[in-house]
């Protein structure tokens, strides 16, 4: 008997059929349940109200289970779960072909090693900003010579800016060519330490508050003010143990006593500007008299611009300042002028072009070996049609396909930035001490936020570069063929994009290989250009005498006398004799004025390079003398004129027995000329040679002097006796800087040596790399054509038809590369150009040789799949179809 | 779990089932039938039981609530209850929709004639 609280059978029996067993029981019980209480009301009712809940029940059932449910989500859910999903995906494929992994992921972390260490340079060189307060604000401060050169200041131009400029909040200088030579003296054995003068307010302008003590005061910067000295926190630490108790301890410097005044803080060294990364600072405190001078340009400027100037303004006032001084001294300040240049500009100085130009060479590198990389995946993402197809086939859209094959060169690349941070970062600190004392900075060279974040963007970067043309291919393919062929790869497909990405190569290699090219015989050209002295056989060392042991000049001659006969009576000594200054060597360029001439009269001034020698320096060098005679013992005050000076000075009239005055070191002495020498390179490899006197004097107003000593022996062997037969004539002495020549001449050398290094290194694995890659392709397309070939072979083509196909076939591209890389380096040429000497950046038979040695690279990379394909047998190609 | 995971934002209904099972299952009766009556009975709106179930689903599967399978009774013809209650989560993610309703409603009981 049916019960009237019973619900329809039909609606329950339907929905039996139609729910899940899952929910049936919930369902259907739920409803008998409110169908009965709703029955005890009205029947009626209550049956509407069934049939509308059953027939919303059948109409849409819950889920059958939360599996699907599960599904159903993944497929409709955020991007982020999709991404991880092929981020996981990505790494079940990469961890089953770890061959193609490891080839992609050394390829990658080399090009991103490398990128990343020369960033880090550039970085530290270039982008980090100055180890100052407010950097932005410190400027330099030069004159412009009437030749329109940046140059040193004179201390009358200097205190006539600084009175009337009102852009700047402090102006200070600093004697240029490097350090004032003491010796700490005192403590048994005299050592050189490197102090730097600097005049009142040098230390506000830095911003270098002393850790104890204080700066100098203004009228310790007067000659005759108190020997007062601030230590450097190395100095202070090495000499004194730290001891805070120093300040107003004396220390006897060249055998002064000197107070200690302050203690700077180690971060106030700079080690890349030299007035900040010294052991000490004294004050410069000029005479009047050298204060007045308006003609020795021999000091370095440093300012601090008020807050708001701008540095045009700066300048232009700067210039104003000088039109109305040259009005003012027309002889010595007429067609002079003033540049202010920011700081980091004066330090990395033409460090810029250089690194900028190998980080370009270096990105060059990485983009051919993303190429490289690109082709490696195309080939792998054809390999792999079957298992697209079927994914789209199941439902993957073109966009899904193609996300997740990027993302699989993404995590590779991202692996290959990984290890190139660890590259760059092995390779840092080679590259910095490389670098030290020829790059300014260097020793700031290290990792920070910036250069992560450059490996970040780089691996994303060359991640996007090698994946995007593979995976557009790959979702473009068809995926009714792909099934079809069932995973046999049949035909070379893409072929056309890989020709491309030959050219590319090809390319980018012509462009480096012809920067190296370049670079090297740059290189060899500067090493071997006619420096006017022969370099070879060479041992010179600088000796400082201290001022107060030899206080007369008639004291510093005879010692610099007894010490180069000493000398010369060595061993193995050819000949010996000293300079001031050696080439190469900052040295003094001084006005010289001809007998006769008077204020006014046009000519009759001409500014040289001035060095003072012994008997003997010209006999050392090889330095040919041309006409007259030489410099001897017996003489006093004599000049010798190299042929650049006599014929700037004397034009064609002969210059010997003239006289003439040097009125920075005598106003009244007239020298005579007794000989005529042959010219030589005094300020750069890359430069002519320099105008150059040479005098001879008994009177030696300095102390200081660069030993030269021809030997026959190996140079460097006879360093220990020559340091000895100095300590015989006073043991506390100290010899500095012993080098040979050919060392001096190297360390000119260095950035160039390290551009010609790293970009033959680029320009190599560029060809290694480009060689690769026409071997791969071609070996593809090879294999893609065995059928053809087969039948072919069949047909009666001749081993030297299948060969000519082959080579062709990997030679066309790599013709249009050469092609499209000589167009690519013709218009890179204008950036090479201000960085070589002797060669032109586009020269023809550079370029000639770079095309011909990657036409014959090609060849080498094209004959193994020609090879290849000569031994298909016809007969098991045709079998095998 | 390394971070504080947040509470899902829930829909309108999904508030609607979950104030239903928080009011009924202190006293384990929070089943379908039951949820659907305290929604219908409080919000006047005559919800389908397979909407509710469908949401109960959805709202376990999202570790907001969690169930188990009551006796049989007559009333039902010997048919089981599947009985719900809140998780934690659960709890949580109403208070943060109550608290986000109450704070953007705070003032404006006048315009909305609440008062």
């Amino acid at each position: 008997v049916k019960k009237t609280t019973d619900p329809p059978r039909l609606g329950v029996w339907l929905l039996t059929k139609r729910l899940s067993a899952k929910w049936c029981d919930f369902i259907i019980g739920d409803l008998a349940e409110e169908f009965a209480m709703r029955s005890v009301d009205s029947r009626i009712a209550a049956h509407a109200w069934f049939w509308c809940q059953a027939v919303r029940c059948l109409a849409a059932p819950p889920p059958v289970h939360r599996a699907s449910m599960a599904l159903e989500r993944s497929r409709g859910d955020s991007r982020m779960h999709m991404v991880v999903a092929d981020l996981c995906y990505a790494l079940r494929v990469v961890s089953r072909t770890p061959s193609f992994a490891v080839a992609v992921v050394s390829v990658l972390a080399l090009g991103i090693g490398a990128n990343t260490a020369l960033f880090s340079i550039v970085n530290a060189v270039l982008l980090r900003p100055l180890p100052f307060e407010e950097p932005e604000r410190l400027v330099r401060i030069f004159t412009r010579t009437p030749a329109g050169v940046s140059f040193d200041l004179s201390p009358g131009k200097f205190y006539d800016w600084q009175r009337d400029a009102q852009s700047f909040e402090g102006m200070a200088m600093y004697p240029c060519c490097g350090f004032r030579g003491f010796a700490l003296t005192g403590t048994g054995t005299a050592r050189a330490v490197r102090a730097a003068a600097v005049s009142a307010g040098f230390f506000e302008i830095v911003r270098a508050r002393p850790a104890l003590g204080r700066v100098f005061r203004q009228e310790e910067d007067t000659p005759g003010g108190k020997y007062v000295v601030v230590l450097s926190d190395r100095f202070w630490r090495t000499e004194f143990g730290g001891n805070p108790d120093v300040i107003g301890r004396t220390v006897r410097l060249s055998d002064e006593p000197y107070t200690i005044v302050g203690i700077m803080p180690a971060h106030a060294s700079v080690a890349s500007w030299p007035p900040m990364a010294c052991d000490l600072w004294v004050p410069l405190a000029l005479s009047d008299e050298e204060r007045a001078n308006r003609q020795n340009h021999n000091l370095e400027g440093v300012a601090r611009l008020k807050r708001d100037v701008e540095l045009a303004h700066a300048q232009a006032e700067m210039d104003a300042i000088s039109a109305r001084l040259a009005r003012e001294f027309p002889k010595s300040d007429g067609r002079w002028g003033a540049v202010v240049i920011p700081m980091q500009e004066a330090i990395v100085g033409n460090s810029r072009t250089m690194l900028l130009m190998l980080l370009g060479a270096v990105g060059l590198v990485l983009l051919i070996a993303c190429a490289n990389v690109g082709n490696l995946f195309f080939t792998r993402t054809l390999n792999r049609r079957r298992e697209i197809a079927i994914r789209s086939a199941l439902g993957a859209g073109r966009g899904r396909v193609f996300q997740q094959l990027l993302i699989e060169a993404l995590l590779l690349a991202s692996i290959g930035g990984a290890l190139g941070l660890l590259v760059a970062h092995v390779t840092l600190d080679a590259a910095s001490a490389l670098l030290a004392n020829h790059v300014p900075r260097a020793n700031e060279i290290s990792n920070d936020a910036h250069v992560l974040l450059f490996v970040v963007a780089v691996s994303i970067l060359a991640g996007l570069v090698a994946g995007t043309l593979p995976a557009l291919r790959a979702e473009r393919s068809d995926l009714n063929a792909a099934l079809k062929e069932g995973g046999r790869s049949n035909g070379a497909i893409g072929v056309g994009t890989r020709r491309v990405l030959i050219v590319c190569e090809v390319a980018l290699s012509v462009v480096l290989l012809m920067g190296a090219g370049v670079m090297i015989q740059s290189l060899l050209a500067l090493r071997h250009s006619n420096t006017g002295f022969d370099p070879n056989n060479v041992l010179s060392m600088k000796v400082t005498l201290v001022k107060a042991r030899y206080p007369t000049s008639a004291q510093r001659s005879s010692f610099f006398d007894t010490a180069l006969q000493r000398i010369r009576a060595l061993p193995g000594v050819d000949s010996a004799g000293s300079i001031d200054d050696l080439p190469f060597i900052d040295g003094s360029a001084q006005p010289l004025e001809r007998e006769g001439y008077t204020e006014g009269s046009p000519g009759g001034t001409s500014v040289v390079h001035v060095r003072q020698i012994t008997p003997g320096y010209l006999r050392a060098m090889r330095i040919p003398l041309l006409r007259g005679r030489g410099i001897v013992q017996s003489d006093v005050d004599v000049l010798l004129v190299s042929q650049d000076a006599a014929k700037l000075v004397w034009g064609a009239d002969d210059p010997i027995g003239r006289l003439a005055r040097l009125p920075l070191l005598s106003k009244t002495a007239l020298r005579q000329v007794v000989g005529v020498v042959g010219d030589v390179k005094q300020r750069d490899l890359s430069e002519p040679s320099t105008p150059t006197v040479y005098y001879y004097s008994r009177e030696r107003s300095w102390g200081s002097a660069t030993l030269v000593i021809r030997t026959s022996l190996p140079p460097t062997a006879l360093a220990q006796p020559v340091v000895a037969a100095i300590h015989a004539i006073d043991p506390e002495q100290p010899v500095e800087d012993i080098r040979t020549m050919e060392q001096v001449i190297d360390s000119r050398l260095t950035s160039q040596r390290f551009s010609a290094l790293l970009l033959g290194i680029f320009a190599g694995a560029a060809l290694l790399l480009a060689s690769v890659g026409i071997y791969a392709v071609l070996s593809y397309i090879v294999r893609g054509r065995t059928r053809e070939i087969g039948i072919r072979t069949a047909l009666g083509a001749r081993a030297a038809d299948v060969l000519r196909m082959v080579i062709v076939e990997g030679m066309w591209p790599t013709l249009v590369g050469i092609a499209a890389g000589t167009i690519a380096a013709m218009a890179s040429a204008r950036v090479m150009e201000t960085l070589v000497f002797g060669v032109s950046a586009s020269d023809p038979l550079t370029l000639a040789a770079v095309a011909a040695t990657l036409a014959v690279v090609a060849l080498m990379a094209s004959l193994v799949p020609a090879y290849r394909a000569l031994r298909l047998d016809p007969a098991r190609v045709l079998r095998a179809d | 779990m390394w971070f504080k995971r947040k509470a899902p934002v829930l829909g309108d209904f999904e508030q609607l089932v979950l104030l239903g099972v928080l009011r009924l299952e202190l006293q384990d009766s929070a089943y379908g039938a039951a949820i659907r009556q305290e929604i219908h009975a409080r919000s006047r709106r005559d919800v389908s039981i397979n909407a509710v179930y469908t949401t109960l689903d959805r709202l376990e599967s999202k570790g907001l609530l969690k169930s188990w399978v009551g006796d049989p009774t007559p009333q039902r013809g010997g048919r089981r209850r599947k009985v719900y209650a809140l998780r934690p989560a659960g709890v949580a993610a109403l208070r943060q929709a109550y608290r986000a309703f109450t704070a953007m409603a705070d003032g404006l009981q006048s315009r909305l004639e609440l008062k």
